[in-house]
C-alpha cells in the first residue's frame, strides 16, 4: 500500500459503521480478512462495489495487458495502491462484502504521516 | 441539597447494573452463544421448513475446531446483510465431485477446495443454493456452528 501507507508499519484508526450501514465509496481504504489466509486482516483500497465495471492491468511486471470484469453481486473489488507488490483482487478475486471489516479514515503513526488519508495516487 | 446527591447516586448505581448487565450479554451473544432463528426447506430434514430456533457457539471458528460434517451459519457471499445454515462438506485440500447432469450418471466434475476456504451444502439438496451454486466459501464469513435446537419443544434437543 505504497505510498499512503509505511512499509515498516502504521497505525490507523478505523471506524467499523460503514461497513455495516453500507455506506462505502470507491477510493475508501478498506480493512478486511484475508479469503485465503482466515486469521490475517488485510488492508487495500475499494476500487469498485457490486456491478461496477473494472479494468485492471493483470500483471504490471510483465507488460499491459488488460481485463475488464464486472463485479459479481455481493462482492467488492480491492486493490493496493502499490500494484507491483500487492496481493489484491487481482489474485483472489473479486471479495465478498461479508468479509470487510471496517474502513480507515486516520493515519496516527509514523508521525509525520499523522492525518486523513489520501486519495488514491494517480 | 444532600437529598439529590443520594438520590442521584443510587439512580446511578442501579443504572451502571443495568449498563454492565446488558454489556454482559452482547458479549455472551457475540462471541460465545447465541440463539437464532433459522427457517426455510434447504436443511429438511434437520431443520423444520417453518422455522427453528437454535443455538449457535461462536468459538469454534475461531480456535480452527470446525470439520467436515457440522452445521455452521454463514454469512451468505450474494447477499451480506442475510445469513445462511448449511453443513460444511469439505475442508480446505479436500476433493469435492459435483454431479453435472442428473439425468446421466456419468458427467462429474471434481475440484479440490482452495485455502481458507470450505465447501457448504445443505441436507436438502434439491432446494439448496450452497457451494454448488457459489462455489467454495471464504472461511472468514463462518459466523458460529450450530449445536442444539431449543425450538419447537418436541425436538429440542442436541444436533449434528
Amino acid at each position: 500500500m505504497l505510498p499512503t501507507l509505511n512499509v515498516t508499519g502504521s497505525m490507523l484508526l478505523v471506524e467499523r459503521i460503514s461497513t455495516r450501514t453500507g455506506k462505502l465509496r470507491p477510493g475508501d481504504v478498506v480493512i478486511f480478512r484475508s479469503p485465503e489466509a482466515p486469521r490475517k486482516i488485510v488492508c487495500k483500497r475499494l476500487i469498485g462495489l457490486e456491478g461496477d465495471q473494472i479494468t485492471y492491468v493483470v500483471d504490471p511486471q510483465s507488460g499491459d495487458r488488460c481485463e475488464t470484469i464486472v463485479v459479481p453481486k455481493g462482492h467488492v473489488w480491492v486493490e493496493g495502491d502499490y500494484i507491483y507488490n500487492t496481493k489484491d483482487s487481482r489474485n483472489f478475486g473479486a471479495l465478498p462484502y461479508g468479509l470487510l471489516e471496517g474502513r480507515a479514515f486516520w493515519t496516527l503513526l509514523p508521525r509525520k504521516d499523522f492525518g486523513p488519508l489520501t486519495p488514491k495516487p494517480e | 441539597m444532600r437529598q439529590w446527591r443520594s438520590i442521584a447516586k443510587e439512580a446511578i448505581d442501579r443504572a451502571s447494573i443495568i449498563v454492565k448487565f446488558l454489556c454482559l450479554l452482547h458479549v455472551t451473544d457475540a462471541y460465545v452463544v447465541s440463539s437464532n432463528h433459522v427457517l426455510g426447506p434447504s436443511m429438511l430434514p434437520t431443520l423444520n421448513i417453518t422455522g427453528d430456533v437454535v443455538l449457535v457457539e461462536h468459538l469454534s471458528h475461531r480456535i480452527g475446531k470446525l470439520g467436515s460434517g457440522d452445521l455452521v451459519l454463514v454469512r451468505s457471499p450474494l447477499d451480506p446483510n442475510r445469513t445462511l445454515t448449511k453443513r460444511i462438506v469439505a475442508m480446505e485440500g479436500d476433493r469435492v465431485t459435483l454431479s453435472l447432469d442428473p439425468t446421466r450418471s456419468f458427467s462429474s466434475r471434481s475440484l479440490v477446495v482452495p485455502k481458507g476456504h470450505v465447501w457448504i451444502q445443505g441436507d436438502n439438496l434439491y432446494v439448496s443454493r450452497d457451494s454448488r451454486h457459489f462455489g467454495p466459501l471464504p472461511y472468514g464469513l463462518i459466523e458460529g456452528k450450530v449445536f442444539m435446537r431449543v425450538w419447537p419443544p418436541n425436538s429440542f434437543g442436541l444436533l449434528g
